[in-house]
């Protein structure tokens, strides 16, 4: 009993990361129908500069807004060089761009740095734990668990709330109509990249203080474990990103604590194995949105 | 020799012929003048080619973006290795190898071709999970479930000691590494077949059927093609090539590692798909020769014998990724259907022979057997769209040899149902049946197949097919599913819609009134019980609209198919029917000859709003 | 205050709109009439920047808007309400109404809203419901509420009774005549346009994509033959 609710606890720590970055990229299927397998390089981008402001002797109460705010402005920039020319472009191409983009940034930081990992010093209070009765819980997972919950509220009042939410919903729904009431195109687009960015940068921050590295790959398997929560949410949905990063946390926590040993090496493989499975028989995810097709 | 004999196999293998001997000649001649790193090149870049190849069966005809083709090519490097390592060598690096592999003993050839196999029965179970999946171009899911793949046999291969001996070393054939395939004899035979078979496959009919799933996945849902096991064939051939291509690599480097094919050698191998047009066997080479070419001389520009002060930021090592990555993106952006898009060297020769081939009078007539009447009916037919009800209870019943209006103000319904006949639009209630037969539930391409052919209000051609091309493929998905006539042969079709000269555009280089045309004709050569239009002449003047009368009767009378027509010009209405149902708000609110229809001061109110006092 | 000239829109190969010309004066209700695709909706889009002119001009007051983007021509003066309404179904009718006012400033936005409801009282105990769970007739109000909160001079309405009942439409015609006494201009295609046509100033009568007739409109109800071209007989023949 004890042992199932550190591992939920441990679960939701880990996919409230996978819900930020799939949230992140549920808003840009939102607005532009782009599925963005670019999405992981934020999260290299934000760990060279925790790198970088590591070099500078900075700690990681600056360097933490500092990655979130690189991960937003990368974000932007990445739209305004790439993605901005591909709006409206077939589906296929689209999807090659975003994997363009990704392999680009890869080889420019192998080019650049270096294709080693650099490692810089985790928080020394991330391995901390909190004895509650007989449960001992992370306090990183617990600390995790809060500020996602903190992210997601505000992400929540954002698009609720504000004109600039309203619009992005609006435009999600549908573009055009969005347009005649004067939103316009580049504006909302350039939003939902720079919101998407923000929420990427608030997952890199956690990510990064337990992995303590930078590579050219960092970015991949957040982007993967992202990609896949946001389908398995069924894409167009924002609840059903969030969902589905939650079901995949929960999935892989109780995957590896139920693998034998032998097997553990294989967990990221099992879990592909699973989602691919998911969607040989749910190819829409688990949330449907139902969009009539125009013919 | 007959037309489509030469359209079809000679002068795609002239082509073929021809690039083949350009590429390997270029290599032989380059190899020559050389040293021996250009050598060692040209080797790798037909390897590549292989490859390359294999992947443009698949991606090309399908249009399905595959990550997992390297997996595959994984999956057959590691098989080939096993069973082609000697097994004093084997002994040394996996002595523990279950199912006995440590004793296997197979010539490189025979290994290739288990490895082949066994790649192939993979991808078997993979294609079943693609098609449960819904593959189409552009799809995601497909996407994911390939790079799921890729990423799988990266982690098996990592850590299945026992089999692989793991990450860290790999396998390798002799105790120093190095080369093991003597001579590129195997490689010209490869490249050769592979060629082969890329470009004919293109022709072939399950090709053709990919490709126009592919063009238009709904519009070819409603000629009855599911492209599931054109897909399927394209994936297992596809893995195959690309399995062949993979041993020879591990063959030519002597050993095998996980990181040999994994995202870095996908990277390569997609370049150099989409750089020369993925669509286009002679593309997908010419990609291979202009990334192979770039890579090379990017890494000659950031070597040491290249040194520009003024250019140190740019020229490092790494170069060759980021023009990899670069090209991806650039192509994207700028050319997305790559330097060649779909062309073929035949298909100029095919042009040029136009004017060669007199048309022959045709002798037999074009269609023999006279069907039986046949019976279309909707009934009680309910639609709703979230809280708007498009259909409310229509009935409407056509036979097989009369021509039935449907006409109305906007929104009232007509699309919808044609929609709900074709079963793009699930209805709340109501059913269709033709003759004795239930369509309900059936999808939409079994509602084809079952002979209820429609047209799209916005033209839904297969732009990159050429005309003889859209009418082939309908013919095919419809072949040996029609009842009481022969189905009308392609060069009948193709005269008789006036498409004769045009028969080798592409559709999508159409000018309006053709493109109707074709889309007409298209439909006729899958030789429906019922052909559906949906506003067949929208966009088009008066004397256009008036021949279209006489094309639609024709063409209907030829494979004497009934016609379900909606329209909105009167004109046009009252020339072609027999039988007019009036629909507005969902429901059926006038049916008769055109002339009641149209004295009727029901169908005059919902027209014009109001009833219209004929004082004034 | 709209002037069109020679203005064509294609489709790849089809022009669903050929040179056409319309002039539309400020304080005046004009209709465009034809039969289903005439092209209406298109030259609606395209003066409402959604689709771009293949040639042709067209001027709002002294502006050549042309090859505006949709948003700019609603900063100038002309908000289009398109074809089936297009509401966003997902967000509340109050959310709706703020988006419509976008261009406008937090507190204007606000007063904007107000006086809309106080024009539709309908919307008004609906504030908090999603749009998608309104009937057609409170669609359509949501709809053209949503354009005024841009505060337009120059509305234009692409088949506003479209899939309403004839009592609902009654309610729509009512709201173009109230429109008009609140000191708008409008530009309206209708498919009634016996109906339309009693309450407009102009009409225009748009077949495959041209203009055939137009006139004021006591005259053009009065032509029985126009109204055998718009059901699509052959004038020549009666």
């Amino acid at each position: 009993m004890t042992e199932l609710l550190q591992q939920l606890v441990d679960g939701f720590g880990r996919g409230g990361i996978y819900a930020l970055i799939a949230l992140g990229i549920a808003v840009i299927f939102g607005v532009m129908h782009l599925v963005n397998f670019a999405h992981g390089e934020l999260i290299t981008v934000s760990a060279y500069a925790a790198y970088g402001l590591f070099v500078a002797g900075l700690d990681w109460w600056i360097i933490a807004p500092a990655i979130v705010l690189v991960a937003g402005l990368t974000s932007v920039a990445i739209e305004f060089v790439a993605f901005r020319w591909v709006r409206g472009a077939p589906d296929f191409t689209m999807l090659m761009t975003s994997f363009g983009v990704h392999f680009l940034v890869q080889a420019a930081f192998v080019m650049y740095v270096s294709a080693n990992f650099r490692q810089f010093p985790r928080p020394g209070w991330i391995f901390q734990t909190w004895k509650l009765g007989g449960i001992s819980l992370e306090v990183f997972d617990l600390l995790v668990i809060l500020l996602t919950l903190l992210t997601l509220g505000i992400t929540y009042w954002v698009l609720q709330r504000t004109m600039f939410g309203m619009s992005l919903r609006a435009a999600a729904e549908d573009f055009d109509a969005a347009r005649l009431m004067g939103i316009r195109s580049d504006r909302i687009i350039r939003g939902a990249f720079a919101l998407s960015g923000l929420l990427a940068g608030v997952a890199a921050v956690f990510w990064l203080m337990r992995s303590g590295q930078a590579g050219p790959t960092a970015g991949l398997s957040p982007m993967l474990k992202g990609v896949l929560a946001a389908l398995i949410g069924g894409l167009g949905s924002l609840t059903g990103a969030v969902m589905g990063g939650v079901i995949l946390g929960l999935a892989e926590v109780l995957l590896i604590s139920r693998l034998p040993e032998s097997l553990v090496g294989l967990t990221d493989g099992i879990v592909f194995l699973l989602i691919a499975l998911l969607f040989v028989f749910r190819p829409q995810g688990l949330v449907t949105v139902r969009r009539a097709e125009r013919v | 020799m007959p037309r489509r004999v030469v359209d079809r196999l000679v002068l795609p293998l002239a082509g073929s012929l021809t690039t083949y001997l350009v590429l390997v000649g270029g290599g032989i001649v380059y190899a020559t003048v050389g040293n021996s790193a250009s050598d060692g090149l040209v080797t790798q870049m037909l390897i590549n080619a292989v490859v390359v190849l294999g992947m443009q069966i698949y991606i090309g005809n399908t249009g399905v973006l595959s990550f997992g083709h390297i997996g595959f090519g994984a999956i057959a490097g590691y098989a080939f290795a096993i069973f082609a390592i000697s097994p004093e060598r084997k002994a040394e690096q996996i002595p523990d190898a279950p199912f006995g592999l440590a004793a296997v003993d197979l010539t490189p050839f025979q290994s290739s071709m288990v490895a082949g196999l066994i790649a192939v029965v993979v991808a078997f179970v993979i294609g079943l999970g693609l098609a449960r999946s819904g593959a189409r171009s552009g799809a995601v899911a497909a996407t994911v479930i390939t790079l799921a793949l890729l990423f799988v046999v990266h982690e098996v291969a990592r850590n299945w000691i026992d089999l692989t001996r793991g990450g860290k070393t790999g396998l390798s054939f002799s105790p120093l590494g190095g080369v093991t395939l003597q001579g590129r004899g195997w490689i010209y035979l490869a490249l050769f077949l592979a060629l082969l078979s890329a470009r004919l496959f293109k022709e072939t009919s399950i090709g053709r059927l990919a490709q126009a799933a592919r063009e238009d996945d709904l519009a070819a849902r409603s000629m009855g093609i599911h492209p599931a096991l054109q897909q399927m064939v394209a994936l297992l051939l596809s893995v195959f090539v690309v399995s062949i291509g993979a041993t020879l690599r591990v063959f030519e480097l002597g050993s095998i590692n996980p990181r040999l094919f994994f995202f870095k050698y996908t990277l390569l191998t997609l370049t150099m798909l989409i750089v020369g047009g993925r669509n286009s066997v002679t593309g997908c080479l010419v990609g291979v020769v202009i990334i192979t070419t770039g890579s090379e001389l990017t890494r000659y520009l950031a070597g040491p014998s290249v040194d520009l002060p003024f250019l140190n930021w740019l020229l490092r090592s790494g170069l060759t990724d980021v023009f990899l990555g670069a090209s991806m993106l650039g192509f994207m952006i700028f050319r997305p259907d790559g330097v060649l898009g779909d062309w073929e060297p035949d298909h100029w020769m095919a042009r040029r022979s136009v004017g060669k081939f007199t048309d022959q009078p045709l002798e037999h007539s074009p269609v023999g057997g006279l069907r039986p009447e046949g019976l279309l009916r909707a009934t009680g037919v309910v639609v709703d769209f979230g809280g708007f009800r498009a259909l409310n209870g229509v009935d409407l019943t056509a036979s097989s040899n009369e021509v039935v209006g449907l006409i109305g103000p906007n929104g009232a319904g007509k699309t919808t149902l044609l929609n709900t006949i074709t079963s793009l639009v699930t209805p709340s209630s109501g059913s269709i049946h033709l003759d004795e037969n239930s369509l309900d539930g059936l999808p939409s391409h079994l509602v084809a197949r079952a002979g209820v052919v429609r047209t799209f209000q916005n033209l839904r051609l297969f732009p990159a097919l050429s005309v003889q091309e859209n009418i082939e493929v309908a013919r095919l998905a419809a072949a040996g599913r029609v009842v009481g006539c022969s189905q009308p042969d392609v060069e009948f079709v193709i005269r008789a819609s006036g498409l004769s000269e045009l028969r080798h555009r592409r559709a999508g280089e159409l000018d309006y009134g053709n493109a109707r045309r074709l889309e007409l004709a298209r439909a006729a050569a899958a030789a429906p019980r019922f052909l559906l239009l949906d506003e067949p002449t929208s966009g088009m003047g008066d004397l256009e609209s008036e021949q279209m009368i006489h094309r639609i009767r024709d063409i209907a009378g030829l494979v004497q198919a009934g016609v379900v027509v909606v329209d909105h010009d009167l004109n046009f209405i009252t020339g072609i029917c027999d039988r007019v149902y009036v629909l507005d708000q969902g429901k059926v609110i006038a049916e008769g000859t055109p002339d009641e229809v149209s004295q009727n001061p029901v169908v005059q109110a919902a027209y014009l709003g109001g009833p219209i006092d004929s004082s004034t | 205050m709209l002037e069109v000239e020679s203005l064509t829109t294609r489709y790849g190969a089809i022009a669903a709109i050929r040179e056409v010309g319309l002039t539309v004066r400020a304080g005046e209700v004009v209709c465009l009439i034809g039969p289903n695709g005439a092209g209406k909706t298109t030259l609606l889009a395209t003066v409402a920047g959604l689709l771009k002119a293949s040639s042709g001009k067209i001027s709002l007051d002294d502006d050549d808007i042309t090859d505006w983007a949709p948003d700019r021509i609603l900063r100038s003066g002309l908000a289009l309400v398109p074809e089936h309404r297009r509401i966003f179904a997902d967000l509340t009718v109050n959310e709706n109404l703020l988006v419509g006012g976008v261009t406008r400033t937090g507190t204007r936005r606000v007063e904007l809203r107000n006086q809309v409801v106080d024009l539709f009282p309908a919307l008004s105990s609906k504030l908090q419901t999603s749009a998608g769970y309104l009937s057609g007739g409170e669609a359509q109000q949501l709809a053209i509420g949503r354009a005024m909160m841009a505060e337009p001079q120059l509305l234009l309405l692409d088949e506003p009774t479209l899939g309403l009942s004839p009592k609902l439409a009654d309610v729509v015609f009512d709201l173009i005549g109230t429109l008009r006494s609140a000191g708008l201009t409008l530009l309206v295609v209708e498919q009634s346009a016996q109906r339309i046509l009693e309450v407009a100033d102009r009409g225009y009568v748009l077949r495959s994509g041209e203009v055939v007739a137009s006139g004021l409109a006591p005259d053009l109800l009065a032509r029985q033959d126009l109204f055998e071209t718009y059901l699509g007989r052959n004038v020549d023949s009666t």
